[in-house]
């Protein structure tokens, strides 16, 4: 019983947590990519405009639900939730902190402790796309079952090398659970370095992250949505709270890829060189804490870059994407995995 | 005929991308730093290409052709003697005046022996082009500084004579009449 209202407090905490900072995301990136443009940006709203999301949110529920004559009523309807549901699913299995260890009972900071969470995640990372291409498709439009062909064409071009590239991780630390990569990243590697997978697979994260930013249909990936192409591709005949779900969705698909950067790449809770738990304590709850804290700033990191790319690179054209995928980002992860084993086994050869 | 194809060569760090996206992140975050450094300062004008509308207002040139005001002279006359001209050559057509004789004893109110009872103007038609200030004998329309102009309904948007004669005043107080123009130089020869 207890076990059960535990879990429940995690899920609820932490889905309405990754709902905030979905919000606060689309308020940062109107604010962020105004101020890089040299403009003020939504400033209205409370103070420097932070109201604005939740205004947004007003606009979008009390507008007509419009769904047009000719589109398949149920796959409309069903397009968004597709959408949204693979994005949040998939922070079940991430680690946000270590655990905190209440009268000799143990809680883990993490939703569900799974050794399989890393091909869970692979799994619904190839899911979301249903949502776009059912989107897409159900409108009956032309756009948007070319921004929906497009999203398919670029996930199944795409998440080869991002999982390629996280492999490489999973050979390092050899395990599949995120728990146990993340707290295996602690201390140090060759004497200087964090022991963080950026460090062990520097050609790895770059291809994690150019990936990651195709399959979250971001530029200079957002071939799918492309306004000046189709206009808004999947989402042209949505409005009202689909549009938001869909809008919304993407920004939980953000906070997802960039807490899953964390955890594989930049040591998830820990901090370089020090050993927080035995300073602050194993299992105590200001450890806990401390830890999610940590965890926090690594991700918000990765979601400003998300920002800051999206408005400093153009997007690229529909040849060149495939090119980049199959010619370069394939072959580089195939090699990053080569080399990897190499060095693995090697090491074994010479210390085993 | 099509267009030669012209190939653009790149070089080894062009064609990996990375090294270019981290100039162009570069300079991104340069003009991030400065205008979010800028939006802590105080007073509304901080950023500098934008106006915060409500709170500081760009400057106007004392040409603008905004909403109309008719004139008064030095004495607080009313320069307008209700000839017409001015609804005449309106291309929008969209000025009525009324002519009416001056009455016995209302003489120090009018410049003219004539003055216009009504004077109407249609805003929702205007185009602002400035014909009925330059047409006009006596001077007695302008075009002012004026140019918020939206209202809530049609009949709002209808410059009545006494609209007219309150944008004169406010131009007045604030100092936004035009300056007076240079007439131009009468040829001399002219025969009488
Ligand atoms: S404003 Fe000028 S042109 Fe128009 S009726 Fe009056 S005097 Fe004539
Ligand atoms: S500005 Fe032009 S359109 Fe407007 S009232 Fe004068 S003459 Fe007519």
């Amino acid at each position: 019983m207890i076990d059960l209202i535990i879990a429940l407090i995690k899920v609820v905490g932490i889905w309405s947590f990754t709902l905030g900072v979905a919000a606060v995301m689309t308020w940062v990136e109107r604010r962020g990519a105004a101020l890089i443009q040299d403009r003020p940006g939504p400033n209205r709203a409370g103070l420097f405009g932070i109201l604005q999301p939740v205004c947004d949110g007003i606009k979008l529920f009390t507008k007509e639900n419009i769904v047009p004559e000719k589109a398949d009523k149920v796959l409309f309807n069903l397009g968004p939730i597709m959408f949204a549901i693979p994005a949040f699913s998939a922070f079940a299995v991430i680690p946000f902190g270590d655990r905190i260890i209440i009268g000799g009972k143990e809680i883990l900071l993490q939703i569900s402790n799974i050794d399989i969470g890393f091909l869970y995640i692979v799994a619904l990372g190839s899911l979301a796309v249903y949502g776009v291409i059912i989107g897409g498709w159900g409108s009956n439009n032309k756009y948007s079952i070319l921004g929906g062909l497009r999203s398919t064409a670029q996930l199944i071009s795409y998440e080869v090398p991002w999982g390629l590239a996280l492999l490489g991780v999973v050979l390092v630390y050899g395990t599949f659970n995120l728990r146990e990569i993340a707290l295996a990243q602690q201390g140090t590697f060759l004497g200087i370095l964090p022991n963080w997978g950026v460090f062990h697979q520097p050609l790895g994260f770059i291809l994690f992250m150019v990936a990651a930013y195709a399959e979250a249909n971001r530029v200079p990936f957002d071939l799918p949505e492309a306004e000046s192409e189709i206009v808004s591709g999947y989402h042209t005949e949505y409005g009202s709270m689909k549009l938001g779900v869909y809008l919304f969705g993407e920004y939980v698909n953000i906070t997802t890829l960039s807490a899953l950067t964390v955890t594989f790449y930049f040591g998830s809770w820990h901090l370089p060189y020090i050993n927080m738990a035995s300073f602050l304590g194993d299992g105590t709850i200001i450890y806990g804490i401390a830890s999610f804290l940590i965890f926090c700033l690594k991700v918000s990191f990765f979601l400003w870059l998300f920002v800051w790319v999206r408005w400093t690179v153009p997007r690229f054209r529909y040849d060149q994407v495939m090119k980049l995928g199959w010619k370069s980002l394939i072959p580089l992860a195939l090699f990053n995995l080569f080399i990897t084993t190499l060095f693995i086994q090697i090491k074994y050869y010479i210390g085993g | 005929m099509a267009k030669p194809v012209v190939e653009k060569k790149y070089s080894f760090l062009d064609s990996i991308y990375l090294f270019e996206i981290l100039k162009g992140m570069v300079l991104t975050m340069r003009h991030f730093m400065f205008n979010f450094f800028a939006s802590f300062r105080p007073g509304p004008h901080t950023i500098p290409t934008t106006w915060q509308y409500p709170e500081d207002r760009r400057e106007i040139s004392p040409i603008f052709r905004g909403e109309h005001m008719l004139m008064l002279d030095e004495q607080g006359r009313e320069l307008c003697v209700g000839c017409g001209m001015c609804a005449k050559i309106c291309p929008a057509k969209c000025i009525t005046v009324e002519m009416a004789k001056v009455k016995e004893g209302e003489e120090s109110k009018y410049a003219g022996k004539t003055h216009c009872k009504n004077f109407n103007i249609d805003l929702l038609r205007c185009i602002f082009c400035g014909f009925c200030e330059e047409t006009c004998p006596k001077s007695a329309i302008e075009l002012g500084q004026g140019y918020e102009l939206s209202r809530f309904t049609k009949e709002e948007c209808q410059l009545g004579k006494e609209r007219l004669l309150k944008n004169y005043h406010w131009a007045k107080k604030n100092n936004k009449l035009k300056p007076k123009k240079v007439e131009a130089e009468q040829p001399k020869d002219k025969k009488e």
